[in-house]
């Protein structure tokens, strides 16, 4: 192939490039088709991939030790993992509830809630950005579900694309993140947005107020819409003054990426119950 | 066709790779770019053409696992793929030393590149991870450098 024609195929790669990166500024957030697609084709390959390597463990585990104490001791921490989910849930809700038919009905809907969902991919990009999930639309996953880690302590919510057994999480940690949070001690109110360097910042926190503090727990107000109120966010490590109206809080969230290899995800709506 | 099924098993092992690291650690993802790799090992030995696809097709789908822009990384490691693949056809970069300080140069300029459009153009801040991601460009010129002599080699071997 000529040098001429060669900058011209290069030519070509990068019109199609911004033109891609162009058609996204009327859509927002909401990921192109090309984007959901190539989602939807090698998300599979990643799941593949953790699904192996899974295996590979598992099998290794189940020579090393003996196969029945293995998979009793999976099953049993599966259950604890669900059990830990609904007791922290049902910890804040129950409080506010006296009459036995409400609490029974609470108690189902919780439990048919929580999914339990396995991490097969962080942000190449930037780590504190985004997850991806092996549990998609066909396990009933959707839009802005609600995250939490084994702790039951928020991580994020579902946004798109999510494909049919994939999906994909937006961290707190992510700049365009907000949670409407509240600190445990004097319910302060705020806006909880990420740094990108995997902290968070409490704003909108005005300079006078005087009752926030370091190491104070910081909890979703459940004011933004979207998730319930209660969950445990992360702990307040600084806060200082400047010159702008509001105080910089600096909030270390609970969630750990190297420690977040299984999630809840709840599919149902709970902010109606608290 | 043999560098179209070149091309898929690249793209195939960079995912792998990508995904294997991220479950080894979170924080290996920042030091560690297979995209890159594939993308600048095919620029290296396939040249431009192919180089330039490959950027198109690992940065693309780098893109839609990420939460950014889609698009931006197609775009940089379009331009990596093709830059790598013409000024290597220009030089000899074949000693090990021309091969490293080439990937390395290369690299740097795709991650600043990046970078750049992605806090200038779409205001978006990135994570440096306490200077971690400066280690990026070397490690992929060296791994990119141990793949490219022994494919050379076998090749030699071969004929």
């Amino acid at each position: 192939m000529k040098e001429k024609k060669r900058f011209l195929l290069l030519l070509g790669l990068v019109f199609v490039h911004l033109l891609l990166i162009s058609i996204q500024v009327p859509k927002g957030n909401e990921p192109a088709y090309f984007e959901r697609a190539l989602f939807s084709v090698f998300g599979p390959v990643e799941h593949g991939v953790v699904s192996f390597f899974r295996g590979v463990k598992d099998f290794w585990r189940n020579y090393a030790y003996s196969r029945d104490v293995e998979q009793q001791n999976r099953s049993l921490r599966d259950e604890a993992f669900r059990l830990r989910q609904e007791n922290l849930a049902l910890k804040n809700l129950l409080l506010k509830f006296q009459g036995s038919k409400e609490i029974q009905d609470l108690l189902s809907t919780v439990s048919r809630s929580i999914l339990v969902a396995s991490v097969i991919g962080i942000d190449p990009g930037q780590i504190h950005k985004s997850i991806r999930l092996n549990k998609g639309t066909a396990d009933g996953v959707r839009r802005d579900m609600v995250v939490l880690n084994r702790m039951g302590q928020l991580v994020g919510r579902i946004v798109e694309p999510v494909s049919s057994r994939e999906s994909r999480v937006q961290l707190i940690s992510d700049e365009d993140s907000g949670v409407g949070v509240l600190t445990e001690r004097f319910r302060v109110v705020g806006i909880l947005q990420g740094d990108a360097e995997g902290r968070c910042r409490l704003k909108y926190v005005v300079k006078t107020n005087r009752e926030v503090t370091v190491d104070e727990e910081v909890l979703t107000s459940g004011l933004d819409g979207i998730y319930p109120s209660g969950v445990p966010v992360g702990r307040i490590v600084s806060v200082a003054e400047d010159t702008d109206l509001f105080k910089k809080i600096v909030v270390a969230p609970y969630f750990d990426l190297s420690d977040l290899d299984q999630v809840a995800v709840l599919t149902a709506d709970l902010r109606g119950l608290s | 066709m043999k560098h179209i099924a070149e091309g898929v098993v690249g793209i195939v092992l960079a995912v792998v790779l990508q995904t294997v690291l991220g479950k080894l650690s979170a924080s290996l993802l920042i030091v560690f770019n297979a995209f890159s790799w594939v993308v600048l090992y095919f620029g290296l030995t396939r040249h431009e053409v192919l180089g330039a696809f490959m950027g198109t097709a690992c940065g693309l789908l780098q893109d839609s696992f990420s939460m950014g822009v889609f698009g931006v990384g197609g775009l940089t490691k379009t331009l990596l793929g093709f830059g790598a693949g013409y000024i290597s056809r220009k030089i000899n970069v074949a000693p090990v030393t021309r091969t490293y300080v080439f990937s390395l140069v290369i690299a740097a300029v795709e991650l600043l590149l990046w970078k750049s459009l992605v806090l200038f153009l779409f205001g978006e801040r990135f994570s440096s991870a306490g200077g971690l991601i400066l280690l990026q460009p070397p490690v992929t010129a060296l791994v990119v450098t141990v793949a490219f002599q022994v494919g050379r080699r076998m090749e030699a071997r071969r004929s």
